[in-house]
């Protein structure tokens, strides 16, 4: 039994379920033959993988649909051993390379020259190149990015690139403009309500509309989130009541505490309980990013209009500091501090002024 | 005679040798110039001295010594020799304590020692089995001396092992021999012949005692078997040791006594020969003795010198005060050092040799040395109150701080006030910023500290919260360890940067504290416990969930973080029954976050304080700054080598994966977790943070 996720995946591009014009765009440019490389760019569980695996179907038949994944290694010049995963039909390879930290200029270009080299066999019955998939292409390291840039045009002959980012302002321009790019939105609301519906029909359940609506306002309109949360709801449930309560994930509930916690005191013993929640949320693989995310977004709708404006400004010079410095709970715990401070003088003020 | 007295000089040098050096040019060249041309005056001589150094400086020192050493065996009477003898033995050696009394180390350690001692020198009659005490300490804070002593007081011997040289064992353990001597294929030691001779010393040393036990002199009766001296192989595979000692501990009839001087860096002896396991299971009784207090080796000192000035009748100069104050504080309790360098000190102060010395060690060095003595002097008044920790005497032992102490300098940070006009006073707009002096160098703390500027940030971060009550100072000083972190980011200046970060760490920290900002304010915060940082365990966790979560959940096609965030959480609440149960239990485990107000799974652990000093009751020990704000006299150092080395091992696993309780038992554990629950043996305190 696999998940609903999974299990309701569309298989081609013609079953998609949303953004059907650019299905059918992607269609025409398979069938038109001169197939470029792509830039699949969108925010999170709007449907970019499932369209590509779509896609590649259209390009290959259902042998792409054929999984294997394989565990390579490969050295480095300087004798550096990578390990690192991918996932390969006979006709594609997807490989996430930012896996491999800081040696990923390696992966892709190693991994790229395999596969190019590599002529497909009938090329007379099916296409004359293979399609390399590379994910989280906006992680990348420059020095990689550039290499990549490279590569493509070296093995264009036999080889494409498919490159899956969430944002393309990571991507260096030079790739950027040897790409098709294509954007893949998230999906309205109503969309998602049907998907729910229809993935609850197929179990046989019924779901209610206002439930659905909920969830599908709850998960931000990613599409992942929604179907989790439908069938954690499931779970949890059924029949479904439209008033349910939608569970969410533990670590958002632990986020939400911790904001609490934040708000109701502010004092060095207080900080440092917060310091041991977020060690706690970082030993549950929640990144440092998404945790500072997360808790500016409660925090915020926690404080008072005047003070918003320099809580975003704070998160935004905590969390660039995040990204460059290499100790994440220094940069967490003064975001955390200097909100304490702002905030307690805030209601210090507003006390003052409520007295006089 | 003569001859007779020569070979028994040259074989006290050869004995020093350690000292020998830096002295014996030095004594033999002025012993003889001052007592062969007694008639020259002074300034004439160290003229031509220098004249002939000048000349002829490659052959003539050799061999003049030679030749002063016959003239010198053969020509004196044996009045002037003996104090010539006396000059040339390390002082160390000639004025070793002969009681009680003369020790320099505390009253109450030499009672704890000698009650041990006397406990099992008794106790040998009953016939118990062996007993093992383990004094530990610096270098050069008597304790072989008070084993000596006691030896002494309680009329026993010292037997004491040392190492063989292990060409003559080797040889014995030839292959020859062992393919046609029949015995030795019994012998278990063939490839460390000296871990053999060690367990056949131990042997014979009992049985030794045991045949002596009918023997007539009552002095002998009692035995002590003292090692200082460890087979090198102990250090590469302890449990040797540790199977030697349980035999020794059930047939072993007198007391055994190791002496393990505990170090900074390096291996830790006692920690890796006497793990607390194997202390515990032998019943070793541990004695750790403290640096020397400067009080006692003032006493020390200055007896040494009144019984030398009278001795040497003016050819010793006789240091004042506060040299000898100088020498306490630069020898940082290290008694053999601070007498070693007293002994040179009244050398070089001698007029005579102040030339020659010149002259042959180069100008640098000495210039330097005349001159911090001079302006040590003159801040005199300043360093009674400071207690400065410069080092400068020569000789001088480098300071080192361990670990707690230099974390306990930056937070209690001790300031000291201006002398009323001089303060300088910051503008009306500044004045929250207004500091009284510092105490403390913090680059120097840091230093020190033996540890990595990142590192000592790390420990800083761990701790600082607990010494701050202002959420403000707070904000400020979290801002300079993001800011120290920050100054690191780019690779390529790092190493630079690396310094300034960890200055910036320190000194934010330090001027942040506004409760802490004046000599007066600072009204005692009481002791705190510090701990290790938690942050090296999480982030090693933190990075091999994530890996494991890709590898388990490889099949899911999903980018890390929409991995993490989204599917592992999920997959928790639902009852998915088709995964396995690696994964099973990566989910229970990392999907589930226990909504628990206080996480159980972070368990603070403290940082021992390696270093005694602070912690016994020592009356006399007015030294370090920071002793008088750690009155700590509560936690005894319950791991005192775990103060972490984290740059030999960063992994050191700071809090343990709790078993929670709501986890099914029958369910197996992630494999890092368990490796890591076999790692954790010191869990020490729970964390509570209300």
């Amino acid at each position: 039994m696999s998940l609903w996720v999974d299990k309701y995946r569309p298989t081609t591009l013609a079953k998609l379920d949303y953004h059907k014009e650019q299905a059918n765009q992607l269609k025409n440019l398979v069938q038109c033959g001169d197939f470029p490389h792509l830039l699949v760019y969108g925010p999170s569980g709007a449907g970019k993988k499932t369209r590509i695996m779509c896609l590649l179907r259209e390009l290959y038949g259902a042998g792409v649909e054929k999984l294997r994944i394989e565990h390579q290694s490969i050295t480095a010049p300087s004798k550096k051993k990578i390990e690192i995963n991918t996932i390969a039909s006979n006709y594609h390879l997807e490989v996430n390379p930012s896996d491999a930290g800081n040696s990923d200029r390696v992966v892709i270009q190693e991994l790229i020259k395999t596969v190019a080299q590599s002529q497909q066999i009938q090329s007379s019955t099916q296409r004359e190149f293979k399609v390399v998939l590379l994910t989280e292409v906006d992680r990348l390291t420059k020095d990689a990015q550039h290499a990549l840039r490279r590569t493509m045009e070296k093995y264009t002959a036999t080889c494409r690139l498919i490159l899956c980012c969430n944002s393309t302002s990571k991507v260096i321009s030079p790739i950027r403009s040897r790409c098709l790019a294509v954007r893949v939105p998230l999906p309205s609301v109503e969309e998602v309500c049907n998907v729910l519906s229809s993935v609850c029909r197929k179990e046989g359940l019924l779901l209610p509309g206002e439930l659905a609506k909920q969830i599908a306002e709850k998960s931000g309109r990613n599409l992942r989130k929604a179907l989790l949360m439908c069938e954690a709801c499931r779970v949890q449930q059924y029949p479904f009541s439209a008033d349910q309560d939608i569970p969410e994930t533990d670590w958002e509930v632990y986020l939400r505490e911790t904001a609490h916690a934040i708000v109701s005191q502010q004092s060095p013993q207080r900080l440092l309980e917060v310091r041991a929640r977020l060690y706690e949320l970082l030993t549950h693989c929640i990144p440092p990013e998404i945790i500072i995310k997360g808790l500016v977004t409660e925090l915020l709708s926690n404080c008072d209009g005047h003070l918003k404006p320099e809580v975003a400004q704070l998160a935004a010079h905590y969390e660039h500091r995040l990204q460059l410095g290499s100790k994440a709970i220094y940069h967490l715990e003064a975001f955390v501090a200097k909100f304490m401070a702002i905030y307690k003088k805030f209601m210090e003020d507003g006390l003052d002024g409520f007295m006089f | 005679m003569s001859k007779l007295s020569l070979g028994r000089k040259t074989s006290t040098v050869k004995l020093n040798s350690w000292v020998e050096p830096s002295f014996g040019d030095l004594l033999g060249g002025s012993a003889v110039k001052s007592l062969g041309l007694k008639k020259v005056s002074r300034s004439n001589e160290s003229l031509s001295k220098a004249r002939s150094f000048a000349e002829d400086p490659s052959e003539k020192k050799p061999k003049k010594r030679k030749a002063d050493s016959h003239v010198l065996a053969h020509q004196f009477p044996s009045s002037s020799k003996t104090s010539l003898e006396d000059r040339d033995e390390p002082w160390v050696d000639t004025h070793a304590p002969n009681s009680q009394a003369e020790l320099a180390v505390h009253k109450k350690k030499v009672e704890e020692v000698e009650n041990w001692l006397r406990i099992h020198l008794d106790l040998k009659r009953a016939n118990q089995g062996g007993a093992i005490l383990l004094l530990t300490g610096p270098s050069g804070c008597g304790k072989t001396a008070t084993v000596q002593v006691l030896a002494q007081d309680l009329g026993c011997q010292i037997q004491e092992w040392s190492n063989p040289s292990t060409t003559s064992d080797y040889r014995a353990d030839d292959a020859y021999t062992r393919v046609f001597d029949p015995d030795s294929r019994f012998n278990s030691f063939h490839g460390s012949s000296q871990t053999g001779a060690f367990q056949e010393f131990l042997l014979r040393a009992n049985k030794y005692s045991r045949l002596q036990m009918s023997g007539d002199s009552q002095s002998t009766e009692h035995k002590i078997i003292l090692i200082e001296d460890f087979p090198n192989q102990f250090y590469r595979q302890p449990s040797c040791l540790h199977d030697i000692l349980r035999r020794f501990v059930r047939t072993g009839r007198c007391p055994l006594v190791f002496i393990v001087s505990d170090s900074l860096s390096g291996d830790r002896g006692s920690r890796l020969l006497f793990p607390k396991d194997v202390q515990e299971e032998l019943g070793i009784h541990n004695i750790s003795f403290n640096p020397v207090a400067p009080t006692s080796m003032m006493k020390v000192l200055s007896r040494i010198v009144t019984l030398e000035a009278g001795k040497g009748s003016g050819r010793i100069a006789v240091p004042d005060r506060a040299s000898l104050e100088l020498l306490c504080s630069g020898s940082a309790g290290d008694i053999r050092s601070a007498i070693n360098s007293l002994q040179f000190s009244t050398l070089t102060d001698h007029s005579l040799e102040k030339g020659l010395w010149a002259g042959k060690k180069g100008k640098p060095a000495s210039s330097s040395r005349k001159g911090s003595v001079k302006g040590r002097r003159k801040s005199k008044v300043h360093r009674a109150t400071e207690m400065t920790e410069d080092s400068q005497a020569i000789g001088g032992k480098d300071a080192s701080l361990f670990l707690f102490r230099a974390l306990g300098k930056i937070l209690y940070c001790k300031r000291e006030a201006y002398e009323g006009s001089e303060t300088p006073k910051l503008p009306s707009h500044l004045s929250e910023h207004q500091r009284d002096k510092l105490l403390i160098d913090p680059e120097l703390v840091v230093e020190r500290s033996h540890m990595s500027g990142e590192f000592f940030s790390l420990y800083l971060h761990q701790n600082y919260l607990d010494f701050f009550s202002d959420i403000e100072d707070v904000t400020r000083a979290s801002e300079y360890l993001s800011a120290a972190d920050f100054l690191t980011a780019d690779w390529t200046s790092r190493a630079t940067m690396l310094e300034y970060g960890s200055s910036v760490a320190t000194r934010g920290l330090i001027h942040s504290n506004s409760a802490r900002s004046s000599a007066t304010s600072q009204s005692s915060v009481g002791f705190k416990p510090l701990h290790k940082p938690h942050w090296l365990h999480i982030n090693k966790t933190y990075r091999e969930n994530c890996l494991t979560a890709q590898s388990l959940f490889v099949s899911f096609c999903l980018p890390p973080v929409s991995l993490l965030t989204e599917l592992v959480p999920y997959l928790a609440q639902l009852n998915n029954p088709m995964r396995n149960q690696a994964q099973i239990a990566f989910i229970q485990d990392v999907g589930h976050l226990s909504l628990r107000r206080f996480p159980g799974r972070l368990k603070l652990e403290v940082l021992g304080d390696k270093d005694p000093g602070g912690l016994d009751l020592d009356s006399e020990d007015e030294d370090s700054s920071n002793l008088a704000t750690n009155p700590s006299t509560s936690t005894t150092a319950e791991e005192p080598a775990e103060q972490a080395e984290p740059s030999v091992e960063p992994t050191n696993p700071s809090s343990s994966q709790e078993v929670g309780g709501d986890f099914p038992a029958s369910q197996p554990r992630p494999s890092n977790t368990e490796a890591l629950l076999e790692e954790e043996d010191l869990i020490i305190e729970e964390y509570d943070s209300d």
